[in-house]
């Protein structure tokens, strides 16, 4: 594929390991970006950003516009849910959601009605002649939220909480890297609205009150990069600088992105804020541009779609709900092998063509038969450390995978198993085809449902030990009252004994006597007995 | 339709890609081995090839594997391959028999079959004959150059399958060592001269000795070289271990050779002779037994290089790249524990990689069985 000869205008640090897996992306990001038409019925999934269920707050058989809020937040870390189009709720109930588990959750289905009408928007008045501290952080930061923005690089996280810290941030990074094979997205994205993305970061950067902007991408984007380089001039913006980094898988990685233009690390158990960094993808930075400049909410987004099932591969504006089914068939596609959503390196397979796409969604793969490597069947590990090699976070993958396979958690942990960031790259240069991603999931899912047993069971102990504390006291309590009635009483007793004090006396005198006389009865008795 | 886990890209490599590039690679040293030594190293190949693959699938059979997949992994085959490159080219067919099958039943399939043995099988063939029938195992025809009698074709199959020949002097003349029809390796020659108190240069007289080892020898090592490099640029063996085995082998001979020339060999010497190529190329790098952590790549090869120098200069040995792959291959687990890379985000090593110290170590030892 084409390279840029583009020079960096930062220099670019090492990340080690890294896979060169073959690009597909000439299928997808040579025609223009195009629309489909609308879906028969739009399925949208209320989970489909990280964090809680949105609450919907339409019923069934009303009427929404399009971009009419229709499931609200459920908390703040959550995100609010807005139709895709205009038209009618036909039904609030579980369906099968984009998840690799193939498991039914709630969604809207909204029926169009054709007419792609708006609901009135509301855009931040005179924005481009506002200045940094004109602009309330306030006031972005609910538009944001308001919008429905999330992260559109991948894992869909509330972009109002990602950017609430506000001290000490001194660069933003929008990641263009889009190291994924057949993704072209961002590349398209970039292509056609460089402007607007840099727009919507100069917005960002302004809630930082005007900090470093860095725009990091893949050489293997040579349009984009002459496309940014070009927006950047028109918008007379000098704090951004491009950062052109080789291609590699993961480089869009956002640990890795920040180590090649930073030649940091963010530490263990860190996040990149504690750098001083804030990361954003380009596509939301398209998103804030459009909910702040234009009151536009995240209605619809860019998706690849490609494949060698896909008759016309290319980048498309699609409504968030639109089923996957209605894709293929629109873009004329032969009957795909299997279904990817996202990209071959870390997407998954869609476990039916009937669920809607979802704010992460960044890309359809159609597959034919034997384009993708799924097929292969898995021998034993060589340990020839291919895998090591590969590992951008310098793991020992093949250590890993002893240890997850034979259930021995608190070694594959040892080794470091959450530092792993999935990417794939082991499993993708393991000669004897082992799914070890699988087994890194696996052994991660396996210790966070024991550690919340492990909670589970101490606070069943402490429930238990409460209950048992509980009724020892209530024996205490009881044992104490009966004490203090038994003594009660034989203070009454007592009082009660005082007054006959004299009386006591003779009987007892007389009670000695009696006894005397019994004793010698009979001894009497005994000894005519033994005569 | 069942849901499989990413990635979903084709995968580029495979188990029976790298076997078969193993082979390949070896062919210059092969047909330098041919040349030199005669058809007897083609059939110790087919009887050694022949018996892996029929023990493999026997063992397979008996412990209820798959035995298609894992024939057709190539990793029996290149065992019995590589050990068969290391064996003299008229020995008994029986002790390759043995060597082999020993290899596969007692190295590979005891300790749970491929990826979970300790110890490199072609070398545990090769010690298990070398220390059990020293004579024949030491016992190489000249090369081709030198022979006064060169042995033909049906005489080599003659002399390994029964023991006798068309001509019952050759026979006799080889049992008891007679030059002209055997040789020492130039290892084995200047042990002995400088074990009768001979100097280097004196023994270095010889006509076996001569360029950058010995007649035949560093061609055998120069073939081998190329096909190790050949393997390196095709990034099947990654390059710390040959590296590593050179340059230990060079830590210790070459301060030797410095202290007394007359007593100590030169490193050239030493890594173009006996089986030093094709042990750093094709053997230490065996992924199986060898260490896969970055340092302990370096590690694992220097150790190899320096055991083999030192046990080539004072051991009772004239080579020993099989002892040192073997004793190297017994500290790899611990090795492998003490040279854990750094993970990314986390500070200047953690120590030994554990949170939890000393007493852990003795259950690392590569948690096998559960395969």
């Amino acid at each position: 594929m084409e390279r840029s000869n583009f020079t960096s205008e930062i220099p670019i640090f090492e990340i080690p390991g890294g896979i060169h897996p073959e690009e597909h992306k000439l299928q997808s990001n040579q025609a223009e970006i195009r629309r489909i038409p609308l879906a028969d019925e739009l399925v949208i999934n209320l989970k489909g950003q990280a964090g809680n269920r949105s609450l919907p707050v339409v019923n069934v058989g009303d009427k929404v516009l399009k971009g009419q809020m229709i499931a609200e937040c459920d908390g703040v870390f959550s995100a609010y849910q807005h139709a895709p189009t205009s038209g009618e709720v036909i039904a609030i109930e579980e369906r099968t959601i984009a998840h690799p588990s193939g498991l039914d959750d709630l969604c809207i289905v909204i029926k169009p009605d054709g007419e792609d009408t708006w609901t009135e928007l509301s855009p931040v008045e005179n924005l481009e002649g506002l200045s940094g501290k004109e602009l309330s952080r306030e006031k972005i930061l609910a538009q944001i939220f308001e919008k429905g923005i999330v992260g559109l690089g991948g894992a869909s996280f509330p972009s109002h909480i990602k950017l609430k810290q506000k001290d000490n941030i001194h660069t933003l990074i929008i990641n263009a890297a889009e190291c994924e094979p057949y993704v072209t997205c961002d590349d398209k994205l970039l292509q056609e609205h460089a402007e607007e993305v840099l727009k919507g970061a100069e917005i960002i950067s302004k809630l930082y009150h005007d900090i470093k902007i860095i725009v990091g991408i893949e050489d293997n984007k040579p349009k984009a990069i002459e496309a940014l380089d070009l927006a950047r001039k028109n918008l007379e913006l000098d704090n951004i600088k491009l950062a052109v980094v080789p291609t590699k898988y993961p480089s869009g990685g956002e640990k890795q992105l920040i180590q090649l233009l930073t030649g940091q690390e963010v530490p263990h158990g860190k996040l990149p804020v504690d750098l001083g960094l804030v990361m954003h993808n380009v596509g939301t930075c398209f998103a804030i541009y459009q909910a702040l400049a234009l009151g536009k909410p995240l209605v619809e987004r860019l998706v690849t779609l490609t494949g060698e099932a896909c008759q016309q591969p290319g980048n498309y504006w699609i409504p968030f709900g639109t089923p996957i089914h209605h894709l293929v068939k629109a873009t004329g596609s032969t009957q795909p092998k299997r279904l990817i959503m996202g990209g071959p390196m870390m997407g998954y397979e869609l476990p039916s063509d009937q669920v809607g796409i979802v704010k992460a969604t960044n890309c359809i793969i159609m597959s034919a038969d034997g384009e993708l490597g799924m097929d292969q069947t898995a021998l034993p590990c060589i340990r020839c450390g291919k895998c090591m090699d590969a590992c951008p976070a310098s793991l020992l993958p093949q250590q890993l995978y002893w240890h997850a396979q034979a259930d021995e958690f608190d070694k594959a942990e040892e080794y470091d198993l959450f530092d792993c960031i999935e990417c794939g790259a082991c499993a993708y240069v393991c000669p004897s085809h082992i799914p070890l991603v699988q087994y890194y999931r696996y052994a991660k899912s396996t210790i966070r449902n024991n550690r919340i047993e492990k909670i589970k069971a101490e606070k069943a102990r402490e429930r238990h030990e409460a209950r048992q504390e509980r009724l020892e006291r209530v024996k205490r309590e009881k044992a104490e009252r009966h004490r203090k009635a038994a003594e009660a009483r034989k203070k009454v007793a007592a009082e009660a004994g005082k007054k006959d004090a004299k009386k006591a006396a003779v009987q007892a005198a007389l009670a000695r006597v009696k006894a005397k006389k019994e004793a010698q009865k009979s001894t009497d008795d005994n000894q005519e007995g033994e005569l | 339709m069942s849901i499989l886990s990413s990635p979903f890209a084709k995968k580029p490599n495979s188990v029976t890609q790298m076997m078969l590039w193993v082979v390949i690679a070896t062919l210059p040293g092969l047909f330098a081995l041919l040349y030199f030594f005669g058809y007897g190293v083609l059939i110790n190949l087919i009887i050694a090839c022949s018996v892996a693959l029929l023990t493999e699938a026997f063992i397979l059979k008996i412990r209820k594997r798959p035995i298609a997949p894992i024939l057709w992994d190539g990793s029996a085959f290149v065992t019995a391959w590589l050990l068969a490159l290391a064996l003299p080219p008229l020995l008994p067919w029986w002790m390759t028999v043995l060597g082999t099958s020993f290899a596969i039943v007692f190295a590979k399939h005891v300790y749970g079959g491929l990826g979970n043995n300790i110890f490199n099988p072609a070398m545990v063939g090769y010690v298990l004959l070398l220390i059990s029938f020293p004579l024949e195992m030491t016992t190489w025809l000249p090369p081709q150059e030198l022979a006064a009698n060169p042995v033909g074709f049906i005489e080599t199959i003659a002399i390994i399958f029964t023991g006798a020949a068309s001509d019952p002097t050759t026979v006799d003349s080889l049992k008891q060592g007679v030059d002209g029809f055997t040789m020492a390796t130039p290892l084995d020659h200047v042990k002995t001269e400088l074990a009768q108190g001979y100097r280097i240069p004196e023994a270095e007289s010889a006509a076996i000795i001569t360029g950058l080892s010995g007649v035949g020898w560093q061609w055998v090592n120069l073939g081998f070289l190329a096909g190790g490099l050949v393997l390196l640029f095709k990034r099947i063996i990654g390059w710390q271990i040959p590296i590593a085995v050179l340059l230990g082998m060079g830590l210790v001979s070459l301060p030797l050779f410095f202290a007394n020339s007359d007593h100590y060999l030169f490193p050239m010497f030493h890594g173009f002779a006996g089986a030093t190529m094709l042990g750093a190329f094709f053997i230490a790098t065996d992924p199986v037994t060898a260490s896969t952590t970055p340092k302990g790549r370096w590690i694992f090869g220097l150790g190899i290089g320096v055991i083999t120098v030192l046990i080539r200069t004072f051991g009772g040995y004239p080579d020993a790249i099989a002892f040192a792959v073997l004793l190297m291959n017994m500290t790899v687990p611990m090795i492998d524990y003490y040279t854990k890379p750094r993970v990314y985000g986390h500070k200047a090593n953690k120590g030994h990689g554990t949170k939890k110290g000393h007493d852990e170590k003795v259950h690392v030892i590569k948690a096998k069985g559960a395969n």
